[in-house]
């Protein structure tokens, strides 16, 4: 399903197909240019981004995508800088193209913003915030963003998401999935005090900082894409572990770029290893799927694609969570999942659900109105 | 699922059974003095350094999941002497062949040297207490992780030994398996006709999640299966191991099985998008995987209801990948007999003898 329209297919007349159901897309990526955090950061971070720029390095350093940087050929702004750098571009090839209802930016420049020194770290997500704000959120009321926050400085995070909370065009709080530490560790917990205190749900979108503990470093991007599956799961069993859902029950976590149909055989594991390792977990108090299923969402790109599809709905009837599974499209990246030939994979039952429905009831956003599309 | 509406039959592996994870150490250092040279018998008890209780935080002795009832009533943690076995495991299950696995140098220091001498005395020690005395009995080699010469001169040393069918290697690792520094290594016991064993747990230290150390068990216990070793083999067929070495085998040992087909689904689809990185994987990563891996039973992570655990056997046809093993003497919970109760006869018979046969090559 990485399925890539022709360069230049945007037709005027493309909302005459749309589908007869509300589309949500949950992980759109904007990019801002380099002068535009520029503009909106104050004098000492200013000249520390002239100067030294960042210091997390981006996954793409360490694991070269293969083709055209890792985009859809066709999503480069006619009049410069990259993809998703560019409302137009994004509005024409996605928002119009498809008939997209609402769609939640997902802004990946916070996984390295975030890691850095605190206070330029704060200052970096404050002006990719802004910028957001101003330049997508305020000319496109389709549109919908996450919260970037300085991650590996938690305190400073609590702030930024309590100031975005009054904001109802922030929807939700944006972690990576690879921190300094786990993310379940108590460090990291008044990201998620503030995330419930503001009502909002974390995303966890794969990247952040590349660290390849365990089993050592992989040498090929093929791998580290398939190590995201792995990662989230990774994440997942330590906010579990650590008792993050115990202590913040109404928190609801989104798995964002991860897959899916990993999270049945994890919920298997756990719930065969935990009867005899309670002591070692005291503070769990119900079967770990029972908390998993409770605390998670997903979204679907990239899902998994056996050979036969049948082998899909089974695994995810094995999850158990389709009133949880939201579709993604990636947009601009080069497995973008089309939202009028993704739905053909998802069971029928369920499709409605997760082209937009489970999105609008997390979200609080509102379904298509009946218009006599179909 | 109420286990008392299965026969007993089903959930039995029945008389005549391989049992590919069969686990036992030495019960101290001293037992392993006889095969190490003057300067590390002086090293280990000038230094005076003992073997850690839990095997380097892996099998934490009380923790109920380091042993079953019957194993920590008879004090097997896990068997110290070839007659424990016996009666234990060969004996008692009325077993065809069993392979044993040690892994008390998996979480050996950090001096190469040591890791070396430490290997050589562990295999030693297999052949003589252990080999020798039972013919029933096959083992794994153990080699230096650190050092992938003194790693290929044990192989050459002691890999055609003919109770020695497999070189066992932890799934916590410096470099994953399938870097290139590695290969000399693969390639030793594939010309050796050596199944490599990738086994849970390894280097002491050596953070099991993305993340660094984990405060609970629970979670270090279940990188083993749902990251390290998805991690290795991941790294065995991208890395191009199998394509390097046609004739390399891998057995997944103590790491759990349900997980695959979640993994092999996004790898192939990851392939079809990237192979223009890898030009040496010409077949989709399922497809190798199936020639190349073997899974042990144990631990069994499946669902309770009985029509989803045949569901999840299906989904990467389970009678042919999945070999049975005991892991005597750890104790991972009720999977292992919803397993056995789902399959049919005849994946049950490739299961626990025929498929293991053919892999580690047994005959008849």
């Amino acid at each position: 399903m990485t399925s890539t329209l022709p360069s230049g297919t945007s037709s005027p007349g493309a909302a005459a197909a749309r589908a007869g159901y509300t589309i949500v897309d949950t992980d759109i990526h904007p990019s801002a240019p380099a002068a535009d955090i520029r503009a909106r950061l104050s004098g000492a971070h200013r000249e520390r981004w002239e100067l030294f720029g960042g210091r997390v390095p981006n996954p793409p350093e360490f694991y070269p995508r293969v083709r055209n940087a890792g985009f859809r050929l066709d999503s480069w702004p006619e009049a410069g800088g990259i993809p998703g750098s560019d409302l137009g571009t994004t509005q024409a090839q996605l928002l119009d193209e498809f008939g997209v209802d609402h769609g939640v930016l997902i802004p990946l420049q916070g996984h390295t913003f975030g890691a850095e020194e605190p206070r330029y770290s704060a200052a970096l997500c404050g002006a990719l915030n802004d910028w957001l704000a101003e330049e997508w959120l305020a000319p496109e009321p389709r549109l919908r963003s996450s919260i970037a926050i300085p991650t590996e400085s938690p305190d400073l995070a609590a702030d930024e998401i309590a100031r975005r909370a009054g904001d109802p065009r922030f929807v939700q709080v944006l972690l990576p999935t690879g921190g300094e530490t786990g993310f379940g560790s108590r460090r990291y917990w008044p990201i998620y005090r503030a995330a419930v205190e503001a009502g909002l749900p974390v995303a966890a979108h794969t990247g952040g900082i590349e660290q390849h503990r365990g089993a050592g470093w992989p040498s090929f991007y093929l791998e580290e894409h398939v190590w995201n599956g792995n990662m989230m799961a990774a994440l997942v069993t330590n906010l579990l572990c650590e008792g993050v859902f115990e202590d913040f029950p109404s928190l609801q976590v989104i798995c964002v770029e991860g897959g899916i149909v990993w999270a049945a055989p994890l919920m298997w594991a756990l719930d065969e290893a935990w009867p005899r390792l309670r002591a070692d977990v005291p503070h769990l108090r119900k079967p770990p799927s029972e908390y998993l299923r409770e605390h998670l969402w997903f979204t679907t790109q990239p899902i998994e694609e056996p050979d036969d599809p049948r082998h899909l709905t089974t695994a995810l009837e094995h999850v158990g969570m389709t009133d949880r599974i939201m579709f993604a499209s990636d947009y601009p990246h080069w497995d973008f999942d089309s939202p009028r030939l993704a739905p053909r994979l998802f069971p029928s039952g369920a499709r409605e659900q997760i082209m937009g429905a489970n999105a609008c009831r997390l979200y609080g956003l509102p379904a298509r109105a009946s218009e006599g599309t179909r | 699922m109420s286990l008392s509406s299965v026969s007993s039959e089903e959930t039995t592996i029945g008389t005549g059974a391989v049992d590919t994870d069969v686990h036992c150490a030495p019960a101290s250092l001293a037992e392993l003095a006889p095969f190490l040279d003057q300067y590390w018998r002086e090293y280990l008890v000038d230094g005076g350094q003992s073997l850690s209780p839990s095997q380097g935080g892996a099998y934490p002795p009380l923790a109920p999941t380091s042993a079953t009832p019957a194993a920590r009533a008879a004090g097997l943690l896990p068997a110290t002497e070839v007659e424990q076995v016996r009666s234990a495991v060969l004996d008692a299950e009325s077993l065809r062949l069993a392979v044993l696995n040690c892994t008390t140098s998996f979480h050996c220091n950090r001096n190469p040297y040591y890791e070396a001498a430490l290997t050589r005395a562990v295999n030693d020690w297999l052949v003589e207490k252990w080999l020798s005395r039972d013919d029933r009995l096959r083992a794994s080699m153990v080699v230096p992780t650190l050092d992938p010469a003194a790693a290929v001169a044990e192989i050459e040393r002691l890999g055609s030994h003919p109770q020695i069918v497999q070189v066992l290697l932890p799934v916590r690792t410096d470099a994953p398996w399938g870097n290139t520094r590695h290969r000399p290594l693969l390639r030793a016991a594939a010309e050796h006709g050596l199944v490599v064993g990738l086994h849970a747990w390894g280097r002491i230290g050596q953070a099991p999640t993305p993340s660094g150390l984990t405060h609970t068990y629970l979670e270090d216990y279940l990188a083993n299966s749902q990251i390290l070793v998805q991690a290795q083999i991941t790294s065995l067929i991208t890395q191009g191991a199998f394509a390097d070495l046609p004739e390399l085998r891998v057995t997944l040992l103590e790491c759990g099985f349900s997980w695959l087909p979640a993994l092999l689904w996004r790898f192939d689809k990851d392939w079809k998008g990237v192979w223009r990185e890898v030009p040496w994987l010409t077949g989709k990563p399922s497809e190798v995987a199936r020639r190349h891996l073997r899974l042990t039973t144990a631990p069994a992570h499946l669902p309770q209801d009985p029509v989803q655990v045949r569901q999840a056997l299906d989904l990467f046809d389970a009678g042919t990948m999945l070999m049975y093993a005991s892991d005597h003497p750890h104790d991972h919970g009720t999977g292992g007999q919803r397993l056995l109760a789902a399959l049919t006869d005849g994946e049950r018979e490739r299961v626990v003898a025929g498929n293991a046969g053919a892999w580690y090559s047994f005959g008849a």
